[in-house]
């Protein structure tokens, strides 16, 4: 599979106090990663991990501090026109959070599309253009009739949906989903998700698909990246992580998700720790302090990842050295 | 024979009785809360699920008598250890409130007042319930503290200072100060990650067997309380739709809507299987539907449904607001 968007050392440094502070946090440090296409790439974290950071570099609203984003084997630092830019962003499209403050209130539903339609593809005639608006609200579901509605009109779903649309109207390659569906009631989450994997298999389209929610991530997502403080845990085939979590920070994540098909029990140790807020770090694991398995080495260096099986990776010193599983959490 | 003290362990701590409340606006009244009965046995945990809009913030709203206009409580009774809460005077509820019965809310960042230290709130809640002195103060708010796994040194702290999960926790701390018999739970977890969520229901889990409480938890997340409430009550559209243990419920679902509630959680165990979730979406309480007012979604409607609103329903010791249900045709 070809690389759509390829991501390496990336680093993203936040001067953080007065004027006069030398204190920095490192939101994003050193990661690397790539999306290929016709995948969702699911990204997992804490709030605090970083993942939103990421999704705003690769959509261009921070600069990096260090490292470098390819899209389609180019550079975006080499982006220097408006025109290049825009075609960039029409490719890499960004769906937000919160569909309520999303899409501009003042409008009727159609106004986003049809503007992004205007600037995005300026072949298109008037025509054309309400044409290809009523064609994408189609494919997320949405009847073409909604294009004349106020937002205000449309359910909190609906509202997602034509977040979708508008990403769609633009042809992207891939779809940067900054938690796209944990604003929604839970009955109408599934269908969201089905959406998703519907524009990969029907449209061709990629999707980063960040969540902290694991188990929404494994209905739709081919490939997982676990973030912690910053940087990648665990990244691979998302079956595969999910049946061999082999980062003590993903299993301790994977039994805290709530399952009620799981056998009804209240495990005795918990866990009560706190991710870091990782300001001017010194070298070693960033889980350390949460880790029943830590080693001397844990806090001397930092682990970089490693594949364990294949295509799938830990940054965990314990892990690289031993030779079976280790569990640190179940 | 005299009705039984509050005191005496069998009965309830809190019995509400065809609850309905209103808001009154403009374009009409709006029931949100239509015909509600329920009950919360001592130190019972009664998780309350269902989505926006579904009525359960102003149900809970209506047990502690916080409604503020245009809502009000148009018909019922919430008894709590025998007195009938509604139509108390605020002095009368004061008495109540906090010492008897608590609430922690659902967001934390705002429920906190933001310039007061921890300490200091913990203080003003002391005091509007008596005259301790420092010392009790000091005592008390270190030791409620503790309880929840905080270092009594964060009396100082401000909220900004503490993260969203000792936020929430020292809410829950200030909820015990005075070891109420009931505290109401508005999705107090739903801001929090999964590793913080699971420790903070763990931990009042925990306390709730050591001091006895009882527990009314209102969340969107059915899987969040499967393994922590002794009984659900599932509500659609301002009604109960089902009511029973939850072992029962989550092995059993009998209500369409529960069953599709619980259809609609991708697991990380087990086969991946497509879902479909609920189709449409929860109605407009201005506007529901005739009949049973889940019919518009629901995969087993038939004729019947859509004009006859149905009761809740005795099915094998659980309450369901279904006909098909209720007459065996589906289950």
């Amino acid at each position: 599979m070809a690389d759509l968007l390829r991501v390496e050392h990336l680093t993203r440094h936040f001067k953080i106090g007065g004027a006069l502070s030398r204190r920095t946090l490192y939101a994003v440090d050193d990661v690397n990663f790539h999306i290929g296409e016709r995948e969702i790439v699911a990204l997992a974290g804490e709030s605090g991990s970083g993942k939103s950071t990421i999704a705003r570099l690769l959509a261009r609203i921070y600069k990096p501090t260090a490292g470098e984003v390819f899209f389609e084997g180019k550079p975006l630092s080499a982006i220097r026109s408006r025109r290049d830019g825009l075609r960039y962003s029409g490719l890499v499209p960004m769906v937000f959070q919160d569909p309520f403050a999303s899409i501009n209130p003042v409008f009727r539903v159609q106004h986003g599309i049809l503007r992004s339609l205007k600037l995005h593809r300026t072949e298109l005639s008037a025509k054309q253009r309400l044409d290809e608006a009523a064609r994408v609200f189609e494919v997320v579901g949405l009847g073409a009739d909604m294009l004349q509605r106020f937002p205000y009109e449309l359910s909190g779903g609906q509202r997602q949906r034509v977040g979708f649309a508008q990403a769609l109207a633009m042809r992207p390659k891939l779809i940067l989903a900054d938690e796209p569906v944990s604003m929604l009631d839970v009955s109408i989450r599934i269908g969201l998700l089905n959406l998703m994997a519907k524009l990969r298999d029907e449209e061709g389209v990629s999707v980063l698909y960040i969540t902290h929610d694991i188990a929404s991530a494994r209905y739709v997502a081919d490939r997982l990246i676990v973030m912690y403080a910053g940087q990648i845990a665990e990244t691979g085939p998302i079956e595969d992580v999910l049946a061999h979590p082999r980062h003590p920070y993903t299993q301790l994540l994977l039994s805290a998700v709530p399952d009620p098909r799981a056998p009804l029990s209240v495990a005795a140790e918990t866990d009560r720790g706190e991710p870091p807020k990782v300001i001017d770090p010194a070298p070693g694991c960033r889980f350390r302090w949460r880790c029943p398995l830590a080693i001397d080495t844990c806090a001397q260096v930092t682990p970089g990842l490693a594949e364990l099986r294949p295509g799938h990776d830990a940054a965990c010193h314990v892990a690289q050295t031993s030779a079976e599983e280790v569990k640190a959490f179940t | 024979m005299r009705k039984v003290q509050s005191s005496v362990p069998d009965t309830p701590v809190l019995e509400v009785s065809g609850l309905s409340v209103d808001y009154l606006l403009d374009r009409g009244d709006v029931r949100a809360v239509d015909d509600v009965s329920f009950t919360v046995s001592r130190g019972e945990f009664l998780g309350i699920v269902g989505e926006s809009g579904c009525g359960k913030s102003t149900l809970l709203f209506a047990v502690a008598q916080l409604l503020a206009p245009p809502a009000h409580v148009a018909a019922g009774t919430v008894k709590f250890e025998g007195t009938n809460l509604v139509g108390l005077t605020d002095k009368q509820l004061s008495a109540i409130r906090w010492r008897d019965m608590s609430v922690v809310m659902q967001s934390a960042m705002n429920a906190l007042n933001p310039v007061k230290s921890i300490g200091a709130q913990f203080k003003d809640a002391l005091r509007a319930h008596g005259k301790p002195s420092r010392e009790e103060i000091a005592t008390r708010s270190a030791e409620v503290l503790r309880m929840v796994g905080i270092d009594p040194v964060h009396l100082k702290s401000y909220p900004f200072q503490l993260s969203g999960g000792m936020r929430q926790r020292s809410m829950i701390a200030m909820a015990m100060l005075f070891t109420p018999d009931l505290i109401i739970m508005d999705e107090p977890t739903s801001a929090l990650d999964v590793v913080a969520q699971r420790s903070l229901m763990v931990q009042i889990k925990e306390l709730q067997q050591t001091y006895g409480f009882a527990v009314i938890f209102v969340t969107h997340d059915m899987s969040l309380i499967s393994h922590f409430s002794d009984r659900l009550m599932v509500m659609y559209a301002g009604q109960i739709d089902e009511l029973g243990a939850t072992k029962t419920i989550f092995d059993r679902p009998r209500h369409p809507y529960t069953q599709g509630l619980l259809e609609a959680f991708p697991s990380i165990h087990g086969p991946r299987v497509p879902l479909k979730g609920i189709p449409g979406n929860p109605p407009d309480l201005a506007m529901v539907p005739t009949g049973c007012r889940f019919h518009p979604r629901c995969p087993h409607v038939i004729e019947r449904c859509t004009v006859i609103a149905p009761d809740l329903y005795p099915v094998d010791g659980d309450l369901v607001r279904c006909l098909r249900c209720q007459d065996g045709s589906l289950s």
